[in-house]
């Protein structure tokens, strides 16, 4: 499990740096969506954003603890 | 009329899927954060002796430097046994002197026992006093001989475990007095892992779980178990010794924090080239029977 991150010297919550990077993609990926019509299925796009982030944070904190190695 | 419907249902059916979605992640992410038996409040732990000198003097022989490996019983200091020597010889000469006495007194005693028709009475029973007591006065003697003897062993400091000395800064001249830390030893076998974990962690780790253990900026992984868990902490709400009666602070907080119960764990394997240093921080990871399937159980 990678419970921490090495940045420039501080060490970081893992949770804390996938949250931002998911929040910021989620951000992006709604801005996206939104030129398409099927978006507009999804009734208020915050669900779909807030969906997201929570999806991508997810998916990243389960990559990262199958992938990476603690303290690399 | 119908598309109007059939657009409201699939909207309904995709909202509704969004959110089963986010509730799903957010359910994940509170096991894998907030249940999963995981803490980076741990610390790389040995248990430590601090040696002391039993005997006061100028410390005449350090033998020791810092940070260096010893075994026990290896001589660490000397403090000078000149003023114990003298002590022991002192009290041998009086253990000899008292020797002598106690001889004299013992023949004189069979002398005036062996002539009752002549010696009174009461110059026997002087006779048995006394030598009644210089017996007395000689086990004194003899006693104080022996810690003398004590004392003057005790010049010599030796580790009481084999392990790493620490924090030696001690230089020969220094006067040392009776009890006072000279250095720190540490019990280099005693080297394990504890991990503070939130106490409503608790209820996933068992004794014997397989842990791994991730230093913090050093790449590979400990592997160990959990050997114990803390068997009480203390409760900083309530003060007063055991025999007076409870003062129970009387805050009341909004918020509130989980508070770290240690657990113990043994150290099974250590990557080649890492080396451990007490205090270090780690990161442990409890690897609960439960924990994986209750990820995805939802």
């Amino acid at each position: 499990m990678l419970e921490e991150l090495h940045l420039f010297g501080v060490y970081l919550p893992a949770a804390l740096v996938w949250a931002v990077i998911a929040g910021v993609s989620a951000h992006v990926l709604r801005g996206l969506f939104q030129r398409w019509t099927w978006f507009k299925l999804f009734g208020p796009a915050g669900v779909l954003e807030l969906a997201l982030f929570a999806l991508l944070w997810l998916g990243l904190t389960v990559v990262a603890d199958a992938f990476f190695n603690q303290g690399a | 009329m119908i598309k109007q419907w059939t657009m409201a249902m699939v909207r309904t059916l995709a909202t509704a899927l969004a959110i089963a979605a986010l509730l799903f992640a957010v359910h994940a992410l509170w096991l894998r954060y907030q249940v999963e038996p995981v803490t980076r409040d741990g610390k790389v732990v040995a248990d430590i002796v601090p040696v002391a000198t039993d005997v006061a003097g100028l410390v005449t022989q350090v033998c020791v430097h810092d940070n260096q490996t010893v075994q026990q019983g290896q001589v660490l200091l000397v403090i000078d046994p000149s003023r114990y020597s003298l002590a022991l010889q002192q009290a041998q000469a009086n253990v000899g002197n008292l020797r002598a006495s106690l001889a004299q007194a013992v023949r004189e005693d069979r002398r005036n026992r062996s002539m009752t028709n002549v010696v009174a009475s009461e110059v026997i029973e002087q006779g048995q006093t006394k030598v009644e007591q210089l017996r007395m006065a000689l086990a004194q003697a003899v006693a104080a001989r022996d810690l003398a003897q004590l004392n003057l062993d005790r010049t010599v400091i030796r580790a009481p475990v084999s392990g790493q000395v620490a924090n030696m800064t001690l230089q020969p001249g220094i006067y040392m007095t009776v009890g006072k830390a000279a250095l720190a030893l540490v019990d280099t076998p005693s080297l394990r892992v504890e991990g503070y974990f939130e106490e409503t962690k608790l209820q996933r780790i068992h004794v014997g779980d397989a842990v791994s253990v991730h230093l913090m900026g050093v790449s590979g992984t400990l592997r160990g178990h959990v050997q114990s868990i803390a068997s009480a902490i203390e409760d900083r709400e309530r003060t007063g010794d055991v025999a007076r009666l409870a003062n129970v602070n009387p805050a009341f907080t909004w918020v509130r924090l989980a508070q770290r119960i240690p657990v113990r764990v043994v150290i099974d394997y250590v990557p080649a080239g890492i080396r451990l240093v007490p205090g270090q921080t780690a990161t442990v990871v409890v690897h609960s029977p439960d924990a994986k399937q209750d990820l995805w159980s939802w």
